[in-house]
């Protein structure tokens, strides 16, 4: 049994009757802690509290590792989640995260109308089958474990590109701003490997949530309903949570028709509407020389300019931008990663038709030549741009599908290149161009609103054009008017009516971002 | 080629690292399995939560003795292994950039001044001094808390009573349990929550009344889920809670109806003969009054004031059948109303007229709110005299006098205002002087634009607090430094009355002192430490209390100390040499329930029917305030005025960051609202902003906000129940306008 040791080598208070001291003694025994230390943790050495409370949990996980063609999953009994939350501080304490940092969310599911009842959702990385969180990765940072189907992220290999965070339909990802990279559960791989639950599994006081081995084909066969109201289509990235619950089906999430700014990610839009211009100014510099066999070098290198600005601008983006290098490897799957290898070739195609005719002014160049770099120029720079959009067509976020990214995309492309061409080369071609694409584009932008604004719905369309509208209605109103006024002065003062047009372009890329309604599991009011 | 280049991949892939290493874990001492590696502990302790009264106990993770990290003990009682989020991150409060460190005095600019604890103590004793001396002692109060360990609570007791002469202190007790200790006096002999948690496993039907367990106590809902017998389990509440969810059973009533159902409930049951008559007969007195009381409750007139259908109202009833071991809980649903008192006797005699006291799986309990409110009933010295005993009763004086070698002449013969009548006392100017202690009125207290009001007609506020901008500290003349939970000892006394231990386990920041410390230093300043010679350590006073509770009902004499407490997994009162610790054990049963022998704690031995017709509410909703508007818990994250919880970044993470209102949907309709709207809501005492949520969880007529959110409380009602003087928070009149996008 423990050993008492003397509570604390002070003075006793009888002895002392002068204030001084007093403050003094009471100052040195609350800056102790040896009280508690000594006398406590050798008694727990000795007593039953030593036996390890592994097994307290055990049956909480399966005996053994999955067979072929099963995998780990997370098995939720909802029926019997009360919405403590403990699951998540415990993965936050377990797992040494970050203070603000969380892996594992609750939310809640509410009935509608006269439907009186309140479910919550404890919700974590659901470890699925085709990950799109993995395929979206450009430098192969996530690896589906073969034994267990744990869905790791590769902390050391990510450099912080958020991607994965747009591609996961379940908010799963999270970026850790100190680290400068994404962050997620894994099942506490390390603790199964030893025959012990996971930090939520052992926290909760309900024993809600197990780990079981669940088959391949299960998971296809479970994919035909969202995992639970509200969720994404499962067939999208097969998760292998199940959900258990009597009671869910005629609920609503509680944030269902919520809607919040989404991030800006401003260099991202920087480097779109930088990019697309400089598309744009060398299409038009391109229909120039096809049209009159001449070039604008005023226009070219103003392109080239803002080619290198869009990309320096992305690099901004990253939490490790040196890790950069890497986003090739992802290019069997990730748009991303195409995107950087397509901007990489424009990058020299674009450098070598700026620059070549510079270097080679003494002996004119062949127009073959000069034919072949510029259609690689363009032909590349149409690719980037098609990356581009393929990067946003390619996630779960309706409000970013295939047509209306590209129709934004290379509207931008058309109006900024249009706009800048009539600063080099002004023809009444390019000002009908820019105005008709910028009308056109902005009334799109208006109708959208318009339609989705009034309806009482929880399509993510409605939630955006609320964002837009209740939220962001200044931006908005900026990007309207400052595109109009852009084009009043586009025939008379060209650059200040791109400079206008330009910022016209970045709202409406900023408002693309911050109003995009991204799909998640339930979440709270 | 292509399988050339895969081939090549791996080389450029990071398996390892130094992003990988950090969370890395490796197997943890003392059984506690994996943990990352940087907070590897080299030694353990345990300690009591300091945030609800559930007691649940936390395994903390030491480096070099300081707290690093920690995890539920799994083999305590209580908990077994779990804690709701609050106790998870109970360290994370302590690292705040917001923990006073040094006292300020406020300037006549507003600003606040550092100043050494010496110039303090100066301020402190010289201002509450001149104010005594030109108004009385009487003229200076305080208002502690249920968030200090008992050792500290009675410290204070004895200082401002016996030391510097106040009559007047009450604790936030006030605004959570009164009520319960009010009825369990009237009805029981003594403040006794008869029950052991164990009687959630072994009840078959358990009735929780005004209670979101799932929220407010989330570990006690656990022990609900262990129950073998598959209970049925009732929830009665206006609202569809996180609880009533979950329940097999939901009794939505109306807002304040629950009197008049519990006295309905009652006649059904006499009616249906479905009452234990020997029991009655033996052990208590007063039911034949009862009995041609309730005899106006028919069925057809609660279902009338409840708006329950004739299902509800039935299935209900047959969860009361003679056989069935039936539990009631009660929480802030009942003791915040404006007669909470009746009401929860109302509980009480239902568990007295059909046996359900005394015996496995039954009781009329009422779940306390704070981590040591039970403390703070029995040894704060407030409105009672130490160990649940009378300031008017010379006898009681007496025995004090005796026990603590303290002149009786010292020991104020007047019983002390509650709460709301010490603020009312500000205002006719009979109170000056105020020291706070812990708590944070300027956010909790009912009406809040009146308590502002009033704070201009204080000559002096004192606020003894961990953080120097709560609500109340930042009105305050003088700030006094505080430690927290885990940087301090003492005992805390949960729901069921189980004292358990608190650890110092952190170093608090700058020149904060335990609450202990600072009573001691006051004391000395005064000029009264002669009275307190043994009052040493929390340890010592804690033997005092031992003293103090011989013979009580809440007689403590056979726990040692606190090593006994620590390894029994906490001890619940009453805890007697030979009876409940018996010869040859080391210590008592860690499970016990009150009136096992069906003996009351009044001089007849026997338990009370006390009733009375119900009252009007004292606002009703009326043209201008057509709707009522409920307060109460919001998250389990969340812990009352937000001071600690909001300390840590995970917790704030797991609620909305700003108000919000709970509308059902034909409201909002009627209203033109539409969800995530910011709307006005009005009282006539203030109005507030807040954001819609339109939801079914609250009936229609009726508004819920949570309590946490600052502004609450400038809607709320002045209006207490008359017996218990708790507040009404839980029913006002409101209107909504002022509908901006």
């Amino acid at each position: 049994m423990e050993t008492l040791t003397p509570h604390v080598s002070l003075p006793s208070l009888a002895s002392l009757t002068d204030e001084v001291n007093l403050i003094d003694r009471f100052l040195a025994e609350q800056a102790q802690l040896t009280t508690a230390v000594t006398r406590f943790s050798q008694w727990h050495e000795q007593s039953p509290h030593s036996l390890s409370s592994k097994k307290l949990y055990q049956e909480l996980i399966p005996l053994e590792q999955p067979k072929k063609g099963e995998q780990y999953g997370f098995q939720v009994d909802l029926d019997v989640c009360s919405g403590c939350k403990a699951c998540v501080t415990a993965c936050h304490s377990l797992n040494g995260l970050d203070d603000d940092e969380i892996w594992r969310n609750v939310g809640t599911l509410h009935g509608r109308n006269d439907h009186a009842l309140q479910q919550t959702v404890t919700t974590a990385c659901h470890h699925c089958l085709d990950p799109a969180c993995s395929n979206g990765c450009p430098v192969l940072a996530y690896e589906k474990e073969e034994e267990t189907g744990i869905v790791r992220h590769l902390d050391d290999q990510c450099i912080g590109c958020q991607y994965c965070i747009l591609k996961c339909p379940y908010d799963v990802p999270k970026y850790n701003e100190k680290r400068g990279i994404v962050r997620k559960c894994d099942m506490c791989h390390s603790r199964l490997l030893v025959g012990e639950a996971p930090a939520c599994v052992q926290a909760c006081p309900n024993e809600a949530i197990k780990i079981v081995k669940i088959q391949h084909s299960a998971i296809l066969e479970l994919s035909t309903h969202p995992l639970v109201p509200g969720a994404h289509d499962s067939s999208y990235t097969l998760p292998s949570t199940q959900y258990l619950s009597k009671k869910t089906q005629d609920l609503e999430p509680a944030d269902a028709t919520a809607f919040k700014i989404e991030s800006p990610h401003s260099p991202l839009v920087f480097m779109l509407v930088f990019t697309q211009a400089a598309c744009g100014g060398f299409w038009a510099n391109g229909v120039h020389f096809f049209t009159t066999g001449e070039f604008s070098r005023g226009l070219s290198f103003l392109s080239l300019f803002l080619l290198l600005v869009g990309l320096f601008s992305s690099s901004l983006h990253l939490g490790r931008p040196l890790h950069a290098w890497k986003s090739f490897l992802g290019w069997r799957k990730s748009w991303l990663s195409r995107e950087v290898l397509a901007f990489g070739g424009w990058l020299l195609c674009a450098l070598v038709s700026c620059v070549l005719p510079e270097i080679v002014t003494f002996f004119s160049l062949t127009p073959f030549t000069q034919f072949s770099i510029t259609t690689m120029n363009l032909g590349t720079a149409l690719l980037a741009v098609f990356c581009s959009i393929m990067v946003y067509a390619d996630t779960p976020r309706l409000f970013w599908t295939f047509h209306r990214t590209a129709g934004k995309f290379l509207g931008t492309s058309l109006i900024l290149g249009a706009a800048l061409a009539m600063i080099f080369i002004p023809k009444n071609f390019f000002l009908s161009l820019a105005v008709s694409v910028a009308v056109l584009k902005l009334a799109m932008e208006a109708g959208f609103v318009r339609r989705h604004l009034s309806e009482e719905s929880s399509h993510p369309h409605t939630q955006s054009a609320r964002v837009v509208w209740v939220l962001l209605k200044p931006l908005f109103l900026i990007r309207l008017g400052i595109t109009l006024l852009g084009l009043l002065v586009l025939g008379i003062e060209p650059i200040s009516a791109t400079f206008f047009l330009l910022i016209g372009e970045l709202l409406e890329r900023r408002l693309f971002f911050q109003s995009v309604r991204a799909p998640r599991m339930p979440g709270n009011f | 080629m292509i399988e050339r280049i895969k081939s090549l991949i791996p080389a450029f892939r990071s398996w390892d690292g130094p992003l990988t290493s950090l969370l890395v874990q490796e197997p943890g001492r003392f059984g506690l399995g994996q943990l990352p590696v940087e907070r590897q502990p080299d030694s353990i302790t345990t300690s009591v939560c300091g945030f609800c009264s559930t007691g649940c106990n936390l395994t903390l993770h030491l480096q070099k003795g300081e707290a690093v990290n920690l995890t539920p003990d799994p083999f305590h009682p209580v908990n077994r292994g779990a804690a709701c989020p609050k106790g998870w991150e109970a360290l994370a409060p302590l690292k705040s950039s917001d923990r006073a460190t040094d006292p300020l005095l406020r300037q006549k600019d507003g600003s606040y001044q550092k100043i050494t604890w010496g110039e303090a103590l100066d301020v402190f004793v010289s201002r509450m001094r001149s104010i005594q001396k030109k108004n009385g002692a009487a003229s200076t109060a305080y208002i502690s808390t249920g968030q200090i360990p008992t050792e500290e609570m009675a410290l204070l007791g004895a200082v401002a009573k016996f030391g510097m002469g106040m009559i007047h202190g009450d604790g936030n007790t006030r605004q959570c349990m009164a009520t319960a200790v009010t009825a369990y006096k009237e009805s029981f002999g003594f403040d006794a929550p008869p029950f052991s948690y164990q009687d959630f496993e072994q009840s078959d039907t358990i009735v929780l009344i005004g209670s979101n367990l799932c929220i407010a106590h989330p570990i006690l809902w656990q022990r609900i889920l262990k129950n073998k017998r598959s209970p049925s389990i009732v929830v009665i509440d206006p609202r569809k809670t996180e609880t009533a969810s979950a329940a097999t059973h939901h009794l939505a009533l109306k807002s304040k109806s629950d009197l008049v159902f519990l006295y309905g409930v009652a006649r059904e049951l006499i009616q249906r003969q479905w009452i234990d008559s020997p029991s009655i007969e033996t052990h208590c007195s007063g039911f034949s009054e009862f009995s041609h009381f309730v005899d106006s409750y028919t069925p057809e007139m609660v279902r009338e004031k409840t708006g329950l259908s004739v299902e509800a109202w039935n299935s209900f009833l047959q969860l009361l059948q003679p056989g069935r071991r039936v539990s009631f809980w009660w929480t802030m649903g009942v003791n915040q109303g404006h007669e909470a008192t009746r009401t929860a006797q109302a509980i009480i005699n239902l568990a007295l007229m059909t046996g359900n006291i005394g015996k496995p799986g039954t009781g009329a309990n009422s779940i306390t709110g704070q981590c040591n409110a039970m403390g703070s009933r029995l040894f704060s010295n407030t409105t009672n005299l130490y160990g649940g005993r009378d300031f008017k009763s010379l006898k009681d004086r007496s025995d004090v006098s005796r026990i603590l070698e303290i002149p009786l002449e010292k020991i104020p013969s007047k019983s002390s205002w509650a709460y709301d009548q010490i603020i009312e006392g500000i205002d006719t100017g009979e109170i000056k002087g105020l020291w706070v202690v812990a708590t944070n009125p300027a956010h909790s207290w009912m009406n809040q634009n009146r308590f502002e009001a009033l704070r201009e007609k204080l000559e002096f506020l004192v606020v003894q607090d961990m953080y120097h901008h709560t609500e109340t500290a930042r009105i305050a003349d003088l700030i006094l430094p505080a430690a927290g939970w885990g940087e301090k000892e003492g005992t805390f006394i949960n729901s069921e009355r189980r004292f358990s231990v608190l650890r110092k386990v952190s170093i608090a920041p700058g020149q904060a002192l335990a609450d202990f410390s600072i009573f001691h230093l006051i004391a000395n300043a005064w000029g009264c430490a002669d009275l307190l010679r043994e009052w040493e350590t929390p340890e010592k006073v804690f033997q005092i209390l031992k003293k103090l509770s011989a013979g009580r009902p809440c007689d403590i004499t056979a726990i040692d100390d606190f090593a006994l407490l620590q390894k029994s997994g906490g001890i619940q009162w009453p805890c007697r040499s030979g009876v409940d610790l018996k010869p040859f054990d080391t210590s008592p049963n860690q499970e016990r329930r009150l009136f096992e022998d069906g003996k009351f704690y009044h001089d007849d031995a026997k338990a009370r029917f006390i009733f009375e017709n119900p009252r009007e509410v004292p606002e009703p909703v009326d043209v201008s305030f057509p709707l009522t508007l409920l307060t109460g818990r919001g998250s389990s994250s969340q812990w009352h005025t937000l001071t600690r919880t909001n300390k840590s970044d995970v917790l704030k993470r797991l609620s909305p960051s700003s108000c919000y209102v709970e509308v059902h949907p034909r409201d909002a309709q009627n209203y033109g609202m539409r969800d995530g709207e910011l709307v006005t809501i009005y009282s006539r005492r203030g109005s507030i902003r807040a954001k819609a949520w339109i939801t079914t969880t609250v009936l229609p007529g009726n508004l819920f906000i949570p309590m946490h959110y600052p502004e609450v409380n400038q809607l709320t009602l002045s209006a207490v129940d008359p017996y218990s003087r708790q507040p009404a928070y839980k029913a006002c009149a409101v209107q909504i306008g002022g509908i901006a996008p």
